[in-house]
C-alpha cells in the first residue's frame, strides 16, 4: 500500500507554529487536493511530506514506512513545482533524465524511460529543445515528465498550473486528471483554485490557519461544508450569507431576516431567537414570483447562465439563473426560491454548522 | 490540610524531576536535531571549509599579528616572544615628523581626489545618457572603461613616459609655447595634480557605470511625459535625470568619503621619489618604507593599525549611514 | 524618443555638443596609448629629442627587437602566465564553494559565515602582518604562495554569492528530491546556471592577477620567480640611470623611451585581448557586487 499517513504534524518555527498537527489517510492510488487561501500551511505541508522541510513533531509515513527523518530522495516521491525548475542549460530529454543520471541508471534504461514518458506526454518532438523554447504547456509537461520518470510512489504537485493563462489551465488540468486515471499514482497536489480541487480531487482537504477544515468528496463539500469558511471558500460565485434570527410559527422553525422569512429543515437546536447563518449557494436560489425579495443592482451575462448581483438587506446577494434564451431584467425587484434542503445553516457564533443537517448529496440526486 | 508536608515534598521532587526529563529530552532532541543536520548537510561544510580556513590563514591570522604595534618585535623571537612595550611606538609616531606629514598628505590626497574625482564620473554618465546614437555610445564606453584595466606599473610607465623633461610629450606641447622643459617628476608641487589626473583619467570612466545604471533604473514614461510636456533636453537632464539618481549619488559619496584613508599607494609609490616626499608620502607608502624596505616592523605595524582602525570606524559608519539613507530614500 | 527629427533646435545643438564633448573625453583616453605605441614604433634619436606626438617618426621596430632579445622578458612573461592561470583556478576553486555554501539558507551560523567574509573588507590587518605571515608561513619567494596568498576576495565571494542567492530554490530542492548530493546540486545545477556569473568573477581574477605588481615586488626576491609588472617597473627604473645602456643609445636605434614604451605595449595585448569579454561582464559583475552589502 503506497498510501500517505499524516499523523498529528506540526511544522513551527521558533515559537510561531504555521501547521498545528495535521491528521490525514491518503489512500493508494488516491488523487488528495490541499486547498486554502495563501499562508493556510497547505505548501508546507506538501514541502513536509516531500521532505523538503524538517517536521517538527508527529509522524509521516509512506508506504507504511515511518519517514521523517528520510532524506527526500530515499522517501520515493517526486515533486513538480510551481516554476517548474527546469534546468535552463539541459534540454527536454535531459532534464527528464536528470534525475535517473544521477540515480546512475544505465543508460539504456534512461533512454528507454525517458523516451516512454516523452510519448505519454506529447514531448517526442521536443526532445532536443531547451526549456527557453518550449511554450508554457510543454514546459509544464516535461516538469510532470520529470516527476513520472522515475516510477515514484507519490507524486506531489505544488501549484503546477499557476503561471500558466486560464484556457492553457484547463487543458493542463484534463491533462493531469488523465494522467493519474492511467498511472494510477498516490497524488497530493496542492492549489489555492478552488475549481482545481473540484476537478481534480477524489478528496478535497480544506485548510485554514494551519489546520484542516474539512475533508471530504467534492460533492460532499460542495453540498455539506461544515463551517462558513468551506462555505465561503468552495464554489463559484461563492456561498451566499444571510444572518437570520431562528423563530418558530405553526410549529415550524423559520428564520426571520430583514423582515423577510425562510421556512427552515426540522434541525434539533433551532430554538427561537437563535442566531443563525444561512448559507445559500447562487445555484440553488430559484427565481420564483414570490418568495424573498432582493434588489437587484446588476446583471452579468455569461450565456447559458447569468449572474444575478442583488442586494438583500443592504448585502451583496447572488443567485445564479440558467437562462435559457432569457436574461433577466437587469433592475428593480426579483423574488426567490430556496427548497429547505439546499439551506445550509451554520451557528452564528462559532460559525460551524447546525448538526444533523442530513447529506444534500441524496436529497438533490 | 489534607496532604502532609512529605508528600507536598514528593510531588514537588516528582514535578522537578519532570521538568529535568523534560529539558533533558528537550537538550536530546536538539542535538539529535544538530546531528540529523550534520548528517544530511555534512557536504554544505565541507564546501565552506576550504574559505573559512584560508580566511583564517591569509586574513585573520595576520590581525593576531597586529599586536607587534605594542611589542618590541625582532624577527628573531617571533610575534609571541617579543616583549610588550605598550603604547610606545604609538608616542614614536605621534612625534615623528615624516608620519604626521604622511597623515596630512592621504587626507589632502583624498580630499582633492574627492573634489576633482567625484564629480566627472558622474557628468560622464549624464552625457552618456544625451548619447542617441547607439554605435557611438559604445565605443566611446568601450574606450573610457579601458584604463580602469591597465595595470598601475603601465599607467605608471605612460606617466613617467609623458612627463618626461626631454622626451616627453607633455613638455614637448610646452616647448610649442616657449616653455622651457619642467622635470615634473621631481617637483613636489606638481605631484598631486599629476597623481590626480591620472587617478580620474583612469577611472572616471568606469566609476561612470553606476550612474549609468541608476540612470537605466528610471522610468521611461517620466521621459515621455516630459516631452510631452515640451521640456527640453538639458531641463529633463536636470529636472528628472538627476533628482532620480541623486540617492545613488549621496550613497557614492558617502562610501567615497568613509574609504577617505585608502589611497591608490601602490601608484603612489610607482610615481614619487624623495624629491616629492614631502607631497607625496602617504601614511602606507610611509609603512612600506619603515616595514618593508627598513625593517621597522614594529612602528610600520603600529602605523598600519592606527589606519586600520581609522578607516574600519570611517567605513562602518559610512555603511550605516548610506543603509540608513537608503532605506528612507532609495526605497 | 530617439528620433533627432522630432528635437527642437536648441536640443539638437545640445546633443551635437554633447557628442563632441564625449568624443574629446574619449579621445584623450585614447590618446596615451596611441602615443606609446607610436613612441614604440619611432627611432631613439627622435624620440630623444621629443618629435614623437601622435604617428611613429622613423618607422623601426629596434625596441622591439630589444625587449624581445631579452631572456628575463620572456621569463617573466611565462611566470605571469603561471600565476594568471594557476591563481584564477585557484580563486575559483575557493570561491564557488564558498558562495555556495554561503548562500545556503539551510547553513547554520549563516550569518556568522557571512559576516567572516564581509568583514574582511571592512578591516585588513594590513601591509606589515600580512607580509610578516606569508613570511612565517614559508611563503616568500615561491610560486605557491603568490598563487595561494590572494586566491580569495571577499568581494568576489560576495558577488558570486548575490548570484546564487538569486536562483530560485526550487531549482536546488528539484534536484534534491531527485537524489542529487550538495556536491551534485552545486556541480550540475548552480554551476551551469551560473556561467556569467563565474566568468565575471574568473575575468576579475584574471585582471588581478594580470596587474599585481605590489605583492610580487614584496614577496619575490628570486629574479626567475618575477611576473612581467614587476620586470617592467624594473626595466623602466634601470633604463632611466644605467649609464651602460645609455652608451649603447649612440649606437643603436632606439632609446630609453622607446625601449619601455615597447614593454609597456607588450604587457598591454593579453589584456586589451580579453577586453571584449571584459567588458560583457564586469558591469553586470560591479552591480551584482554592489546591491547587497
Amino acid at each position: 500500500m503506497a498510501g500517505v499517513s499524516l499523523d498529528g504534524i506540526v511544522k513551527s518555527y521558533g515559537a510561531l507554529r504555521v501547521v498545528h498537527g495535521i491528521e490525514l489517510d491518503v489512500a493508494e492510488g488516491e488523487f488528495v487536493v490541499l486547498v486554502g487561501p495563501s499562508g493556510c500551511g497547505k505548501s508546507t505541508t506538501l514541502r513536509m511530506i516531500a521532505g523538503l522541510e524538517e517536521i517538527s513533531d508527529g509522524t509521516l509515513t509512506i508506504d507504511g514506512r515511518r519517514v521523517n527523518r528520510v532524506a527526500p530522495k530515499d522517501r520515493d516521491v517526486a515533486m513538480v513545482f510551481q516554476n517548474y525548475a527546469l534546468y535552463p542549460h539541459l534540454n527536454v530529454a535531459e532534464n527528464i533524465a536528470f534525475g535517473l543520471r544521477i540515480r546512475k541508471e544505465p543508460k539504456d534504461r534512461i533512454a528507454e524511460s525517458v523516451d516512454e514518458v516523452a510519448a505519454i506526454l506529447g514531448l517526442t518532438d521536443y526532445l532536443e529543445r531547451r526549456p527557453a523554447d518550449l511554450s508554457g504547456g510543454q514546459r509544464q509537461r516535461v516538469a510532470m515528465g520529470r516527476a513520472i520518470v522515475r516510477r515514484p510512489k507519490v507524486f506531489l504537485f505544488d501549484e503546477p498550473l499557476s503561471n500558466l493563462d486560464a484556457k492553457l489551465r484547463s487543458q493542463m488540468r484534463a491533462e493531469i486528471k488523465r494522467l493519474h486515471n492511467r498511472l494510477g499514482v498516490t497524488s497530493i497536489y496542492v492549489t489555492h483554485d478552488q475549481v482545481e480541487a473540484m476537478t481534480l480531487a477524489d478528496r478535497i482537504v480544506v485548510m485554514s490557519e494551519g489546520r484542516i477544515e474539512q475533508v471530504g468528496t467534492p460533492m460532499d463539500l460542495f453540498l455539506n461544508p461544515v463551517n462558513t469558511f468551506v462555505a465561503g471558500f468552495l464554489g463559484s460565485p461563492p456561498m451566499n450569507m444571510v444572518n437570520a434570527v431562528v423563530a418558530v410559527r405553526d410549529g415550524m422553525a423559520h428564520a426571520d431576516f430583514h423582515g423577510q422569512s425562510l421556512p427552515l429543515p426540522s434541525l434539533p437546536g433551532l430554538e427561537p431567537g437563535r442566531k443563525v447563518i444561512l448559507g445559500i449557494r447562487p445555484e440553488f436560489a430559484t427565481l420564483a414570483a414570490t418568495g424573498v425579495a432582493v434588489e437587484i443592482d446588476l446583471v452579468e451575462t455569461l450565456g447559458s447562465e447569468a449572474l444575478i448581483h442583488a442586494t438583500l438587506g443592504g448585502e451583496p446577494f447572488v443567485i445564479r439563473h440558467e437562462t435559457i434564451g432569457h436574461v433577466p431584467a437587469s433592475t428593480g425587484h426579483a423574488h426567490f426560491a430556496v427548497q429547505p434542503g439546499l439551506l445550509r445553516v451554520f451557528d452564528a457564533e462559532t460559525g460551524m454548522a447546525l448538526p444533523g443537517q442530513t447529506t444534500a448529496v441524496e436529497q438533490a440526486a | 490540610m489534607t496532604h502532609t508536608p512529605e508528600i507536598e515534598g514528593n510531588r514537588t521532587e516528582e514535578l522537578v524531576l519532570q521538568a529535568r526529563e523534560a529539558q533533558r529530552n528537550r537538550a536530546a532532541s536538539r542535538i539529535q536535531r544538530v546531528g540529523d543536520h550534520l548528517k544530511r548537510e555534512w557536504q554544505l561544510y565541507l564546501l565552506l571549509l576550504p574559505t573559512i580556513i584560508w580566511l583564517l590563514v591569509f586574513l585573520y591570522k595576520p590581525m593576531y599579528g597586529l599586536q607587534i604595534a605594542f611589542k618590541d618585535y625582532s624577527i628573531f623571537r617571533g610575534i609571541e616572544g617579543s616583549p610588550w612595550v605598550g603604547l610606545e611606538h604609538f608616542q614614536t609616531l605621534f612625534g615623528n615628523d615624516q608620519f604626521l606629514r604622511a597623515l596630512k598628505n592621504t587626507v589632502i590626497i583624498s580630499a582633492y581626489g574627492l573634489l576633482f574625482g567625484f564629480p566627472v564620473p558622474i557628468l560622464l554618465a549624464l552625457m552618456f545618457n544625451e548619447v542617441l546614437n547607439a554605435w557611438f555610445k559604445r565605443v566611446a564606453q568601450t574606450i573610457v572603461y579601458l584604463p580602469h584595466f591597465i595595470s598601475s606599473v603601465i599607467i605608471a610607465g605612460i606617466v613617467i613616459t609623458a612627463f618626461s623633461p626631454s622626451a616627453g610629450i607633455v613638455n614637448t606641447i610646452l616647448g610649442w609655447f616657449g616653455v622651457d622643459p619642467i622635470y615634473f617628476l621631481t617637483k613636489a608641487e606638481w605631484f598631486r595634480p599629476i597623481f590626480i589626473g591620472t587617478g580620474v583619467w583612469q577611472e572616471a570612466g568606469f566609476q561612470s557605470i553606476v550612474y549609468l545604471a541608476a540612470i537605466a533604473g528610471v522610468s521611461p514614461t517620466l521621459y515621455e511625459s516630459a516631452v510631452v510636456d515640451g521640456a527640453s533636453r538639458w531641463q529633463m537632464m536636470w529636472k528628472i535625470t538627476v533628482p532620480c539618481i541623486l540617492p545613488t549619488i549621496i550613497i557614492m559619496l558617502i562610501i567615497r568619503i568613509g574609504n577617505i584613508l585608502e589611497v591608490g599607494f601602490e601608484m603612489i609609490i610607482l610615481l614619487y621619489q624623495p624629491a616629492t616626499y614631502e607631497t607625496a608620502d602617504v601614511v602606507n607608502t610611509f609603512i612600506y618604507r619603515q616595514g618593508i624596505q627598513g625593517g621597522q616592523y614594529d612602528l610600520a605595524g603600529a602605523a598600519g593599525l592606527f589606519n586600520a582602525v581609522v578607516a574600519f570606524v570611517l567605513v562602518i559608519s559610512a555603511n550605516m549611514i548610506s543603509k540608513r539613507f537608503s532605506r528612507t530614500s532609495l526605497w | 524618443m530617439n528620433n533627432l527629427n522630432l528635437y527642437s533646435r536648441g536640443d539638437r545643438l545640445f546633443v551635437i555638443v554633447n557628442m563632441i564633448l564625449i568624443g574629446l573625453f574619449a579621445l584623450s583616453t585614447l590618446y596615451p596609448f596611441i602615443y606609446i605605441a607610436s613612441l614604440s614604433l619611432s627611432s631613439g634619436f627622435e624620440a630623444r629629442a621629443g618629435n614623437v606626438v601622435l604617428t611613429p617618426v622613423g618607422w623601426t621596430i629596434e625596441a622591439y627587437k630589444r625587449v624581445l632579445s631579452e631572456p628575463m622578458f620572456w621569463i617573466s612573461y611565462k611566470n605571469t602566465f603561471v600565476y594568471t592561470v594557476f591563481g584564477t583556478l585557484m580563486s575559483l576553486a575557493f570561491i564557488i564553494p564558498g558562495a555556495y555554501a554561503l548562500s545556503r539558507p539551510q547553513l547554520y551560523g549563516r550569518r556568522f559565515w557571512n559576516l567572516m567574509v564581509a568583514f574582511t573588507m571592512w578591516f585588513h590587518a594590513g601591509m606589515i602582518p600580512f607580509f610578516l605571515n606569508m613570511r612565517d608561513l614559508g611563503l616568500l619567494d615561491s610560486y605557491f604562495g603568490i598563487i595561494i596568498g590572494f586566491a580569495v576576495s571577499g568581494f568576489n565571494i560576495i558577488l558570486l554569492r548575490n548570484f546564487f542567492e538569486g536562483i530560485p530554490q526550487s531549482f536546488e530542492e528539484a534536484a534534491r528530491m531527485d537524489g542529487a548530493s550538495e556536491f551534485q546540486v552545486l556541480w550540475k545545477v548552480f554551476v551551469p546556471l551560473s556561467k556569467p556569473a563565474i566568468a565575471t568573477v574568473a575575468l576579475f581574477c584574471i585582471v588581478s592577477r594580470w596587474n599585481g605588481f605590489f605583492w610580487a615586488m614584496i614577496l619575490l626576491q628570486n629574479e626567475d620567480k618575477i611576473p612581467l609588472q614587476v620586470y617592467l617597473r624594473q626595466t623602466i627604473a634601470e633604463l632611466t640611470d644605467d649609464q651602460e645602456f645609455a652608451s649603447t643609445l649612440l649606437t643603436a636605434n632606439y632609446s630609453v623611451e622607446t625601449v619601455s614604451a615597447a614593454i609597456i605595449v607588450c604587457s598591454i595585448i593579453p589584456i586589451l585581448l580579453i577586453y571584449p569579454f571584459l567588458q560583457k561582464y564586469f558591469s553586470k559583475g560591479i552591480l551584482l557586487g554592489g546591491v547587497k552589502e
